[in-house]
């Protein structure tokens, strides 16, 4: 944000919201007009919450994978670990972004009849309790 | 947005283009034209025409959906399979509109469209206040509750291949139905140009990993509800919104019916059907037994389709294909619907 206005951008756009709903939606007559300037304060206010949120919710979600991979590396070094999950776990580690866990998650399915039904609810369930909390998380701004 | 002027320039095309269909007419003029904002689908409009033919004046009621060009779902609603739907359902007893003409030229209205016939009745939409409490006080009164299996399983029990629908293709034996279904949503999110939630990827894998056998095939709609349904005097008098139609196991219509995503905290199904009515009432129309763990599968699906919806209609508002800010504000919906998904999965 620019230094020539004293805002912080969440702040910036929660009065823009409020501006948005409470004066110049409430004076439009026609309706669809008026639909869109309640909409834009909707989204106004959805990304104030999002961008306010935004360096804390990195960071667990960092965090986590963090932790994941940590959780999943002694459960995954065995000879019978395929390969191919052995590197999905890897590049979590490496990665630590989204895609990196999506790319684990559809390898414990597609390794799902070598790992055993019991392995992959194991495995499976040690990630979704990850996936729970940043859930969890981005509904404290979607709500 | 569309402005008087432009309504005016749209009206007087469609008089025009009447006009051609009804070479004999004279004095045609179009009254009572309404532009429909239902949906982000395709453009609607009702209308009347009234005109002069071997001295005789007639009237008939009209309703022309036009393509935007960047419709949701524009992907597997093309207007030339609605207008063979509806024309292959006109001989069957499913209530659905008389369907006129359709256009691929865009010449004519700058995109195409079809003409059908205006069916009578009222579709209120069961998102606002005004439509639940239409429904609240159709349920209560009872008929309508009926009217609504009772469509569900004729719509079930037709005979989909003397129809003529075979067309709209027909899955194979085993769980093909159900794959077919995870892929055509898959497309959708990936079109969205998103990246995918890992919630998302999980239950892509889940829906792929437990995709149900089929034990039949029937017309499948797609999305029946209240709200794509046209009622007149207590009955359903049109099926409308045939843009989802698969011939398919008639279990997914079935857990459309019993998703929650349909009845918002209401304890009646579609905000109109007791459970255990609708339950009797359907089985006993249609010989079918509901088979509530394959309806728990395609619950699941339905949580794939909401997000993939949702995240397609966020990505219209982000790639500039749309102003309409409504699309921008289902990017939030994704959430909800991922939560939903990671609670039926366990989490």
């Amino acid at each position: 944000m620019a230094d020539y206005i004293k805002f912080a951008p969440d702040e910036l756009l929660e009065r823009l919201a409020r501006t948005l709903k409470k004066e110049i939606g409430p004076a439009v007559e026609e309706a669809y007009p008026k639909t869109q300037a309640f909409m834009a304060a909707v989204v106004l206010q959805k990304l104030a919450g999002q961008l306010r949120l935004a360096d804390e919710h990195a960071a667990a979600r960092r965090r986590d994978l963090q932790e994941l991979a940590e959780e999943l590396d002694p459960l995954t070094v065995s000879q019978d670990t395929p390969p191919s999950l052995r590197a999905a776990v890897n590049t979590v580690r490496q990665d630590l972004d989204t895609a990196s866990v999506s790319d684990l998650i559809e390898t414990l399915y597609a390794t799902r009849s070598e790992l055993g039904e019991e392995r992959f609810a194991d495995l499976i369930g040690r990630v979704r309790t990850r996936l729970r909390a940043r859930i969890d998380r981005e509904m404290v701004y979607a709500a | 947005m569309s402005t008087p002027d432009h309504n005016r320039d749209v009206t007087e095309r469609i008089r025009q283009y009447i006009q051609t269909k009804l070479p004999n007419a004279t004095d045609l003029r179009l009254e009572a034209m309404e532009r429909i904002a239902v949906g982000w689908s395709h453009e609607t409009w009702l209308f009347d025409a009234h005109w002069t033919e071997s001295g005789e004046s007639k009237t008939q009621g009209l309703c022309l959906r036009r393509d935007p060009g960047n419709a949701l779902l524009r992907h597997f609603s093309d207007l030339g399979v609605q207008f063979r739907v509806l024309q292959s359902l006109a001989s069957t007893p499913l209530p659905t509109p008389k369907p006129y003409w359709y256009e691929s030229d865009t010449s004519i209205l700058d995109q195409p469209f079809l003409v059908m016939e205006k069916v009578a009745g009222t579709c209120p939409s069961p998102w606002g206040s005004a439509g639940r409490k239409f429904y609240a006080e159709a349920a209560a009164r009872g008929a309508l509750p009926k009217s609504f299996t009772q469509t569900l399983a004729a719509l079930h029990s037709l005979d989909w291949e003397a129809a003529g629908l075979s067309f709209l293709g027909v899955p194979e034996s085993g769980n093909d139905f159900a794959l077919r279904e995870v892929q055509k949503w898959c497309e959708l999110v990936k079109l969205s140009q998103l990246e995918p939630h890992p919630i998302l990827v999980d239950l892509i894998g889940w829906l792929k990993a437990n995709a149900p056998d089929n034990q039949r095939l029937t017309l499948v709609h797609g999305a029946y509800r209240t709200g794509n349904l046209l009622i007149d005097n207590d009955e359903v008098s049109a099926v409308l919104d045939w843009e989802l139609q698969v011939i398919g196991d008639p279990m997914y219509d079935v857990a459309y019916v019993l998703t929650d995503l349909n009845r918002e905290g209401s304890e009646l199904l579609s905000h109109l059907v007791e459970r255990d009515a609708f339950f009797r009432d359907y089985e006993q129309a249609t010989g079918i037994e509901i088979d509530e763990a394959v309806c728990q599968y395609y619950g699941m699906l339905y949580q794939l389709r909401s997000a993939a919806f949702w995240m397609s209609a966020a990505g219209l508002y982000a790639s500039g294909q749309s102003d309409d800010i409504r699309l921008a504000r289902t990017a939030w919906s994704v959430p909800f619907v991922l939560e939903g998904a990671a609670r039926a999965l366990g989490y």
